[in-house]
């Protein structure tokens, strides 16, 4: 009980320090969140601070906001924000806002490092399991990473997505599977792709079901909980349809995404991609595209059954690199679930190299970009390379991380293997 | 032919005696300071409605008659403008700007249709037929150049209620359009004299594209006389500012080169003036030119056509400027003593020579005898882009009432490119000159946002200006970046965004002058912006690099996922290395070649 408090204190302690150092940016360096909203590495153009103003904007002066090419967010976020008062005269309570969303996702990423199931789930114990950091050292991780910093203080929407991804999982490791397919339903309705993260979370919350009122078909059990996603999900459209009085909106935030319309950089690789792309050939790729950020699900669920959070993070890795419209919250999402499987970081290989390959490309992408766009010294293909770089360095690391992971896996089997040099064949 | 036409010419006759005035043509000179000069041609055609309906074309050009009946156009303005109109030295443009366009080619029409599809039908069928028509490239008038303005234009005929109902505005501009000697030439088809009599004999495309700006302008639209029956007017003018040092060169000689030390014009108030050294003067001092000189062509006779009773030439200039004419020319001087009229007999050529007037000596000038001093216009309004980079910018237009009693009124309408993205929340006003002004002055906004690749922005503001005060309006925007098929060649040139237009309303005070009970018209000039641009060189590599990592990603993780883990002595033994893969290379070739030699056998 002692022992309790004291986490209490110490976490809120963490967190009361996370937030003044957000609240002091934010107040000593005025022009600092403007800056940043207009970095194309944080803010997407289905993100983006400045156009979620802008339909806000149009939205209060009865346009609708969904009838022009600016705004891709979704409905909802209008009456949330003109329910606060006018950033650019009163920004202080939407810092306030931001600041409460990154301390509610470090308080979910906090009681997922704590259920420890990263490293024990139902079907799976690590051999290495004691070998973990604590809620408090994970929450502290994600709330001092300076990417999580950056992305707060730049307000895209995208912490939104991040929040809702991060109390789905800690929902479904707490036995609460309909509030977890609730907060998913909400994660998906804000930016469509965590939609795939569905199979791994069913799998997750079917894992960790109380055992008092426990569904023991698996079919049963994820046809209830596809059914309360969907149920969600259908209720926030109706609402949605509701606010905005028409249909529009689908297309414009959800449209955009599967067509890719909006050709912004970003430090993805479609962007560049799409841009180049023969006309005729526009269509087939972008089928492809998403044939290919989806392929990973299946796959992964299958693979790694015994441990769906390892999943989860993997696909939530996976998202960071390809989705049509990434950015830096998106990878600071996945760095800030990586924490949690501290046991299998010294099965991993390219530990070194992807360290260096992700400071080099954040120090050289805003510099070849404003080498690109302000100096026009270099081309777009300097930003190009750079987004390159950053992609292949992250999926490195996700596939070392798979690969830690299942070696894990397969020493619970083999234990006499601790250590020795192996193969895959 | 010859005999067709012996047969239609008395019927011509006989009905000139009733529609005297079908056709009227003048032009109009206005000496400009800084020795330019402003030149306005004015032909003016009409025909019945009734005629015009039973194809019966007259004076009326058939071509675009005909093109006007088939897609259902009630009333239509074409815009071919170069140039820009310097207003703060050549004050109010001429016919209040409302014969004038953004740079480029603009169009605006109204065209009879029951819905908006059909609207937009007939648009693109008028568009395209222009285009023959005209040799500009109107087709290229498409959804994401179309608006339909709101509250800027106005139409000028006089409609009938039943037609005004299902009446729809469609109104494009082509700011990239460079108007040349192919425009003109269609243009002065449609006359009835066709540039080879009357005054439309002093066109030409050498000098009337080399001017500081010039502006030609098509405008149909019916005309109800009280009292008469309903006519279609078509009216065309061009109006030109020649820069005289300039059109005088000889044709055959025309590149400027360096006076000689001897002819330089020198500022002698310099302190450093001296016989080695000198400072240009300005060209204030009124040059000497003839009609001949600076339109490269003398004016063949009048058009037979045109009523007689109608001067073709006027001059503004005072009375006390020396005017020097051809012989047999009839001079008629205006009570006002600021412009004079000449009637030009039919079949003789005409000139006009204004020799220079001395400022100095014993019959000295001023510059009030010279030329008539240049009007205030409503406003002055000048737009340019803000910020650098190739990510994001701003707009500021500055809006200045020069009047220092009166405030005025106008509607401010911009239509942009859809890759011009603009965020509407950060437009804003400022306003200078006048302290203690607390009122907003945007009284109303029209804004049409922009749709990806569908649409542009149209954006249209209803403001007033208080007297003597100047208005900064401002705003951002953010360039997108384009697929690189939709970069035009030369993409680093930049894409041009069409002018603004701002419609002056008519003063409702009870006391306004009647310059200011009248709609006028003035527009900025148009903006260069440049985009970003990617690579164009390198699609395939792109393609190939970007698959590359994907492929990468998507093998290296399969990879892992779908084998099994043993420990490195144990499953199939195989070699490491480079030679371990030769050696088993190699017996596998081995094995094959061994195979085939089995079956030949």
């Amino acid at each position: 009980m002692n022992h309790g408090k004291m986490h209490l204190q110490e976490t809120a302690g963490l967190y009361a320090t996370a937030a003044a150092l957000r609240l002091a940016l934010f107040t000593l360096f005025p022009a600092l969140p403007d800056l940043l909203t207009g970095r194309v590495e944080i803010s997407t153009p289905v993100t983006s601070f400045k156009r979620l103003q802008e339909g806000l904007f149009l939205y209060n002066h009865n346009v609708s906001p969904y009838d022009g090419g600016v705004y891709h967010q979704a409905p909802l976020l209008l009456p949330l924000f003109s329910l606060l008062p006018d950033p650019s005269a009163y920004p202080i309570f939407t810092y306030v806002l931001y600041i409460m969303v990154d301390l509610l996702s470090a308080h979910a990423l906090y009681k997922i490092a704590e259920s420890g199931e990263a490293a024990s789930s139902r079907l799976f114990t690590s051999a290495r399991k004691d070998r973990r950091w604590s809620g408090y050292v994970v929450a502290a991780i994600f709330l001092f990473n300076p990417f999580t910093i950056a992305t707060c203080l730049a307000r895209p929407t995208s912490v939104f997505t991040t929040c809702a991804i991060l109390h789905a999982v800690a929902k479904a490791i707490y036995g609460t599977p309909f509030t977890a397919m609730l907060s998913l339903s909400f994660a998906a309705y804000l930016s469509m792709y965590p939609i795939l993260l569905l199979p791994p979370l069913v799998l997750l919350a079917y894992d960790r079901q109380h055992a008092s009122n426990r569904i023991l078909s698996l079919l049963q059990f994820a046809g209830t909980n596809v059914a309360a996603a969907s149920v969600s999900l259908g209720a926030l459209f109706a609402v949605s349809y509701l606010l905005t009085g028409s249909w529009e909106f689908m297309s414009s935030t959800y449209g955009i995404q599967l067509t890719l319309n909006d050709l912004t950089p970003n430090v993805g690789l479609w962007w560049y991609f799409f841009i180049e792309m023969f006309d005729s050939f526009r269509s087939f790729f972008l089928g492809v595209f998403w044939l290919h950020l989806s392929s990973y699900v299946g796959g992964l669920s299958i693979r790694i059954r015994s441990q769906p959070l390892a999943v989860v993070t993997l696909l939530l890795g996976i998202f960071g690199i390809f989705k049509p419209y990434p950015s830096v919250s998106d990878a600071s999402l996945f760095f800030a679930m990586l924490p949690l499987f501290r046991h299998v970081f010294p099965l991993m290989r390219y530990s070194f190299l992807t360290a260096s390959v992700v400071l080099y490309s954040t120090f050289l992408g805003p510099a070849f970009y404003h080498l690109w766009i302000y100096y026009g010294s270099g081309n777009a293909n300097f930003f190009y390379a750079i987004t390159l770089v950053w992609s292949l360095g992250l999926s490195l690391l996700v596939s070392d991380m798979t690969f830690a992971v299942l070696r894990d896996e397969w020493e619970v089997e083999r234990p006499e293997m601790v250590g020795k040099e192996i193969r895959q064949i | 032919m010859r005999s067709f036409l012996s047969y239609i010419i008395p019927l011509f006759l006989l009905s000139c005696q009733v529609f005297a005035s079908d056709y009227y043509e003048q032009l109009n000179l206005k000496p400009l300071p800084h020795s330019a000069l402003l030149a306005s041609f004015d032909f003016r055609s009409n025909t019945s409605l009734s005629q015009f309906e039973a194809q019966n074309f007259r004076y009326f050009p058939r071509s675009l008659g005909q093109i006007l009946q088939h897609v259902g156009t009630r009333e239509l303005h074409l815009r071919f403008s170069l140039g820009r109109w310097d207003a703060a030295s050549w004050g109010a443009r001429p016919w209040d700007g409302t014969k004038e366009g953004g740079t480029g080619v603009e169009l605006w029409a109204w065209l009879e249709a029951d819905t908006d599809e059909e609207a937009d039908h007939k648009w693109l069928t008028l568009t395209n037929a222009l285009s023959g028509l005209f040799c500009a490239s109107l087709n290229f008038i498409d959804g994401t150049r179309t608006t339909r303005p709101v509250m800027s234009f106005i139409s000028e005929g006089d409609h009938p209620n039943s037609t005004l109902a299902n009446m729809h505005l469609l109104h494009g501009i082509l700011p990239r359009e460079v108007v040349c000697t192919e425009n003109l030439t269609p243009f002065l088809k449609l006359l009835p004299c066709k540039g080879k009599a009357g005054i439309s004999s002093l066109l030409d495309g050498h000098k009337l594209f080399d001017a500081s700006w010039q502006s030609m302008a098509i405008d149909i639209r019916p005309v109800c006389p009280s009292d008469q029956e309903c006519v279609l007017e078509i009216e065309q003018t061009i109006d030109m500012v020649l820069d005289i040092e300039r059109s005088k060169r000889p044709r055959d000689n025309p590149i400027p080169r360096p006076p000689p030390g001897h002819d330089l014009k020198c500022n002698s108030s310099k302190p450093y003036h001296a016989g080695d050294t000198c400072f240009p003067a300005d060209s204030i001092e009124g040059q000497e030119w003839a009609l001949d000189q600076v339109f490269g062509k003398t004016m063949k006779g009048t058009c037979p056509l045109t009523d007689p009773d109608v001067p073709p030439v006027c001059i503004q200039a005072p009375d006390s400027r020396d005017v020097y004419t051809s012989a047999g020319v009839t001079e008629l001087k205006t009570p006002s003593g600021l412009s004079r009229c000449y009637k030009v007999p039919s079949d003789s050529e005409f000139s006009l020579v204004l020799p220079r007037m001395s400022h100095e000596g014993e019959n000295a000038k001023t510059n009030a005898d010279e030329m008539v001093e240049p009007e205030t216009p409503l406003l002055y309004a000048e737009r340019s882009f803000t910020g650098h980079g190739q990510e994001r910018g701003g707009v500021q237009s500055i809006l200045t009432n020069p009047s220092p009693d009166t405030e005025v009124e106008f509607i401010y309408m911009e239509t942009l490119p859809w890759f011009m993205r603009i965020y509407l929340h950060t437009l804003k006003t400022r306003i200078e000159g006048i302290s203690g002004f607390n009122e907003d002055v945007v009284k109303e906004i029209y804004y049409r946002p922009a749709l990806d690749r569908a649409r542009g922005t149209q954006l249209e503001l209803r403001m007033r200006i208080p007297p003597a005060s100047t208005v900064f309006l401002t705003y951002d925007f953010e360039k997108s970046i384009l697929r690189y098929t939709e970069y035009p060649p030369d993409a680093n040139r930049g894409f041009d965004v069409a002018a603004s237009v701002i419609t002056i309303l008519p003063s409702t005070a009870p006391n306004a002058p009647p310059a200011r009970r009248k709609t006028s018209n003035l527009r900025t000039t148009s903006l260069l912006l440049s985009l970003p641009t990617p690579d164009f060189s390198m699609p395939y590599n792109v393609i190939i690099f970007t698959s590359t990592a994907v492929a990468v990603a998507f093998g290296g993780l399969y990879n892992i996922l779908v084998r099994r883990f043993v420990a490195a002595d144990e499953g199939p033994a195989v070699a490491g290395g480079l030679k371990g893969k030769i050696i088993a290379g190699v017996s596998k070739l081995a094995a094959m070649f061994k195979g085939a030699k089995g079956k030949v056998e």
